[in-house]
């Protein structure tokens, strides 16, 4: 019963328009695909490396905390899209529901592997997929296999995301899409790489990708990206994604 | 540093603790490895604006237009002006011991401080006050991420962690094995 009334609730939520929103965004601003805040209407969610933290914020200037969800460790990173809690952790993509939002329930758990691997893995979701980049660094023996990868999940159904494709890369961070581009820094290469994804069942390595030093992070606003390196940070303009050109930087 | 937690699994080795340890492996190392550089408790406090700060190891970002903030792990955070995206502009630095992450809504920032959930007022950016300190709300990692070897065990009764040290260590007790 209870499971029927959550798959009604799911058909209504996927009956919602889709938005082409990107990341952590609400009226106050918006954050990169790196965090482990994130402020949603009157709450904020906070990540440990095992738990949820849920603060209410309706007194802003006292955070109360309302909700603790105990986890397995390795979360790391937190955003929220269409009123959904996605969490990237070492090993595993979560969903969380906030229908309640003083009380995320869990929604699904895709095991990623072992748990020898490692990640970094934030995750931005357009439509009805996720796009996950990871980082494996496998030891086994003393031997250290690096493997990583941009991951795309079919999240149609939240209570049971499906893994669909992943495409090899070097040391991929934060990423983020403009349209059916999804853009993706690579700290291996020292590019952007710039992903056509109008079919998330088989991503296409563009030719616009572009050249940045040590890219961490990314957030794209409209016609423009700005992207967090180590030591600095850059502006783009993105307008026409074919002809990515820099603006101005900020750092060494 | 921080950016990727990516560090995930972090043994323990104590001395009391043999029977957790590999059955080679000796209990205390020493060699080369990573030692805490602490800020104690009373610094945690030390919260103030700053004039522009070299960018050392960046963090979270975020972006509330015109304004741009960009993490400086441990430290604080760095401000821009993004109004003209050929010539953004240093505003001011946020300095904030110990921090590793924040959020913002309205003029209201929210960041850790070693195990509290701080609340800034930024309404006047180049002002910005505490407004509150929920006090043991976070875990901090106690150990150092992105690193595989032997370090000095925290001791928190020393303060917060404010980065890692490379140093030679006698008879460390523990490591990162991942």
């Amino acid at each position: 019963m209870r499971n029927a009334l959550l798959v009604i609730l799911l058909i209504l939520i996927f009956s919602a328009c889709s938005k082409d929103q990107n990341m952590s965004l609400d009226n106050n601003g918006q954050s990169g695909s790196i965090t482990r805040f994130v402020v949603h209407n009157d709450y904020m969610y906070v990540l440990n490396l095992n738990e949820v933290k849920t603060f209410s914020l309706s007194d802003p200037d006292n955070p109360q905390l309302v909700n603790v969800l105990t986890t397995d460790f390795g979360l790391e990173t937190i955003i929220i899209y269409d009123e959904t809690i996605f969490i990237g952790s070492t090993n595993a993509l979560y969903i969380l529901g906030i229908d309640q939002p003083d009380s995320p329930v869990l929604l699904s758990k895709s095991d990623r592997g072992e748990i020898l691997l490692e990640g970094c893995d934030p995750v931005v979701v357009k439509d009805h997929f996720a796009y996950s980049t990871i980082k494996i660094i496998n030891n086994i023996c003393g031997i250290i296999n690096a493997v990583s990868a941009l991951v795309v999940y079919d999240i149609e159904d939240k209570l049971n995301p499906v893994f669909i494709s992943q495409y090899p890369m070097n040391q991929p961070n934060g990423l983020g899409y403009k349209g059916n581009y999804l853009l993706v820094c690579d700290g291996g290469n020292h590019l952007v790489e710039v992903f056509d994804i109008s079919n998330p069942h088989k991503v296409v390595l563009t030719d616009y990708s572009f050249g940045v030093s040590d890219p961490v992070d990314i957030i794209i606003k409209g016609e423009q990206a700005i992207i967090s390196s180590k030591k600095e940070f850059r502006l783009y303009d993105i307008s026409d994604i074919e002809n990515i050109r820099p603006l101005g930087v900020i750092g060494k | 540093m921080n950016l990727c937690h990516s560090l995930r699994y972090c043994f323990v080795f104590f001395l009391f603790a043999f029977l957790l340890a590999c059955e080679k492996e000796p209990l205390l190392h020493s060699g080369m490895g990573k030692k805490p550089i602490y800020i104690p408790h009373n610094e945690l406090n030390d919260i103030a604006n700053l004039p522009q700060q070299e960018v050392i190891s960046t963090g979270t970002i975020f972006l509330r237009e015109p304004h741009f903030f960009m993490l400086e792990d441990r430290r604080g955070i760095h401000v821009y002006d993004v109004s003209d995206p050929n010539f953004p502009t240093y505003l001011t630095f946020l300095k904030i011991p110990a921090i590793t992450d924040f959020s913002i809504s309205g003029n209201r920032l929210y960041a850790d401080s070693w195990r509290d959930l701080l609340t800034l007022d930024i309404t006047d950016l180049f002002d910005i006050k505490v407004i509150s300190r929920n006090e043991n709300q976070l875990n901090p990692i106690l150990f150092p991420e992105l690193y595989n070897g032997i370090f000095e065990c925290v001791d928190e009764s020393r303060g917060a962690i404010g980065g890692w040290e490379d140093v030679y260590l006698e008879e460390a007790a523990c490591q990162t094995n991942n």
